[in-house]
């Protein structure tokens, strides 16, 4: 049987069978659970199956044989983010559980979380640029949804921006997608790559990259394109908040990684070069807005901005030991980011707030909130030997091969990535400081008889153990990313596998 | 045709720019939808010029036109249709919230700044506020 539409199938029908079953209830959410455990055990078993056999799973939709119909593939690279992508809803759904009694859960919240996910998966899975598109859009339009669910009128002056930076987004992707086709004459992407290595002196072919390059890193919140970001992000509750920090940016790392390294010929040299400045550009200005605020959430918006500039930093640097290092970076920042929202939501549970002048004494009544914060701080801040350390490490080693044997400009990509990892260090201490440190302050004592907290807390210990995991077990997770970046890269691997795919019925005729 | 095509397309899209640059809310709501039709325009003309070709409807004789980018268009307008549905209601529900139209008017007081941090319900969940309220249910 093939599965490769089961990662997107399971959070859709869940979805839809939430909208049917209306009314929350304990009942409803271990459903939920069951469900979304069954997601996380569907994408480990991917991760194994195509990690041990070396190729893509590639499903034919409808029986049309490629490349005239939807295919979805599901590679090594995929299924990382696929398991990504179902740990964070697990942690979201867990969170959420804690925190808020089922009797006053909003019907739609669950039912729009799965669309959500599902969105993102197709987004994984798919191996056809117009469905793309399509996955974009369900995953937009649920977000647009669940960040103005219950809002108040605060709220929904800031979904402004973020619904119209997307809706430009989106037609700039149409159009990309548009001109993809004039030019190539076919959306899929293994043809397209196919097509693609007879033209590689084409200025259509870069014209079309920079163009991706500007729709994704929209998505990605990339250097001019992301004041949607820090403004719209902290509206949204903790638990959500770690699902969209940790997954809806890297959405967009991720397609900018298929798109450059498994669509688009290897030649785009320029558009790399590109990348990498825009990427250091947002390390800096991600960094610096971080330090200008002074509450939890809006902090960690930020850093989104300057750990994003890391990974596509490496993509800039284009070696497949660089984008190896990306998918080492991205499956240690998903991790670590969304568990520091998590720990914002905490210490507002327990103080009433998050704002660092009223914050204070979590340290006397909660440390073990105080270790996995510090521990995810100083991963995200780069302290070996924990995760954050090698992913970093790496990309600092091809930036500087790359100083040596390309040009000496790199040095100020290094320098900028080794200045933002120092300020986030900073940054971070400034909430260790101010929320753990400094005595409790008058009118925001630590609310212990919320307890609440407890049951945060073990679920943010959970995530700390397995970001602790990846730090210690560096070696056979960058084994792991390692070959997930060289079928990534392998082209004609790729096109091969999608284009010798048969459907049910006999090849159509042209 | 194919000149025609690309004038208009062109055309649309400065007026859809100049539209969403303005102040005012319905003008920059008509900027998006006109924006959305340029887009679909635009793929639409990937099909070629149909200079002396048929629809893709019935098989006949003559050469047909394109049907992939038709296709690919109608997804787009549906998609299209449901997020400008979504931002008129949003852009109404901002009317009624701030009784106003006007970006400069809307955004002028608070960037997220402190004081902005300070007007955000910083429960854990919206719903918890709810609860607050009710006295806890």
């Amino acid at each position: 049987m093939n599965i490769a539409a089961f990662p997107f199938l399971l959070p859709f029908l869940t979805a839809i069978l939430l909208l049917i079953w209306r009314n929350p209830s304990d009942l409803r959410r271990n459903f939920i659970l069951a469900s979304v455990i069954g997601q996380n055990i569907l994408a480990g078993w991917l991760i194994y199956e195509i990690f041990t056999t070396s190729k893509p799973i590639v499903l034919a939709i409808g029986g049309w044989t490629p490349p005239l119909g939807i295919v979805l593939v599901v590679d090594l690279l995929a299924a990382i983010m696929l398991a990504l992508s179902s740990l964070m809803l697990l942690g979201c759904v867990l969170f959420r559980y804690v925190s808020v009694s089922s009797s006053i859960e909003h019907p739609l919240r669950e039912p729009l979380v799965q669309f959500l996910v599902a969105g993102i998966n197709l987004t994984f899975i798919t191996g056809d640029l117009f469905n793309l598109f399509v996955a974009f859009e369900i995953m937009l339009i649920a977000s647009y949804a669940l960040l103005t669910l219950e809002a108040d009128d605060w709220d929904v002056k800031q979904a402004f921006p973020y619904l119209s930076i997307n809706l430009v987004g989106s037609a700039l992707f149409l159009i990309a997608v548009g001109f993809a086709y004039g030019i190539f004459g076919t959306l899929n992407i293994a043809d397209i790559a196919n097509t693609a290595l007879s033209m590689q002196d084409d200025p259509r072919v870069t014209y079309l990259g920079l163009m991706l390059a500007v729709v994704f890193g929209i998505k990605a919140g990339l250097f001019p394109l992301y004041f949607w970001l820090p403004n719209s992000y902290p509206i949204l509750p903790a638990s959500l908040g770690a699902l969209y920090s940790g997954m809806l940016t890297k959405v967009g790392v991720y397609v900018l990684l298929r798109t450059f390294t498994t669509m688009l010929p290897e030649s785009l040299s320029g558009v790399h070069l590109l990348l990498a400045w825009m990427a250091g550009f947002t390390m800096i200005f991600g960094v610096l807005g971080a330090i200008s605020r002074n509450f939890v959430r809006g902090i960690l918006s930020y850093h989104i901005l300057s750990q994003i500039g890391y990974m596509v930093l490496a993509i800039g640097l284009f070696t497949e030991r660089a984008i190896a290092a990306c998918i080492f970076y991205i499956i240690h920042h998903i991790i670590v980011k969304a568990t520091l929202f998590l720990i914002g939501g905490a210490i507002t549970c327990l103080n009433g707030t998050d704002n660092l002048k009223k914050t204070g004494g979590l340290w006397a009544v909660a440390p073990v909130l105080g270790v996995c914060f510090l521990i995810q701080a100083m991963s995200l801040a780069g302290i070996p030997p924990l995760s954050g350390f090698w992913g970093k490490y790496l990309i600092f080693v091809e930036a500087v091969i790359k100083g040596q044997t390309v040009g000496g400009y790199y040095y100020f990509l290094v320098a900028a990535a080794v200045l933002a990892g120092i300020l986030t260090l900073y940054s971070m201490l400034k909430i260790w400081n101010e929320a753990f440190w400094k005595p409790a302050q008058p009118g925001h004592e630590p609310r212990l008889d919320d307890k609440r907290w407890v049951g945060m807390t073990a679920v943010i210990s959970f995530f700390c153990v397995i970001s602790l995991a990846i730090g210690l077990g560096a070696e056979g997770v960058f084994q792991v990313a390692d070959k997930a970046a060289s079928m990534a890269m392998d082209q004609d691997m790729y096109i091969q596998a999608v284009l010798s795919a048969r459907g049910k019925g006999v090849a159509p005729s042209p | 045709m194919v000149l025609e095509t690309a004038i208009l397309i062109g055309l649309l899209f400065s007026v859809a720019t100049f539209l969403i640059l303005q102040k005012s809310f319905v003008r920059i709501l008509f900027g998006f939808i006109i924006l959305s039709n340029a887009a679909n325009l635009f793929v639409l003309s990937m099909s070629g010029s149909p200079d002396g070709k048929d629809g893709p409807v019935v098989l006949s004789d003559q050469p047909m036109v394109d049907p992939l980018p038709q296709a690919l268009v109608l997804t787009a307008i549906v998609i299209g249709f449901g997020v400008t549905a979504y931002l008129v209601i949003l852009l109404y529900r901002i009317f009624l919230d701030h009784k106003t139209t006007n970006i400069d008017e809307l955004y002028a007081e608070d960037l997220f700044n402190e004081a902005g941090a300070e007007q955000v319900n910083f429960e854990i969940e919206p719903a918890n506020a709810r609860e607050a309220k009710e006295g806890g249910s």
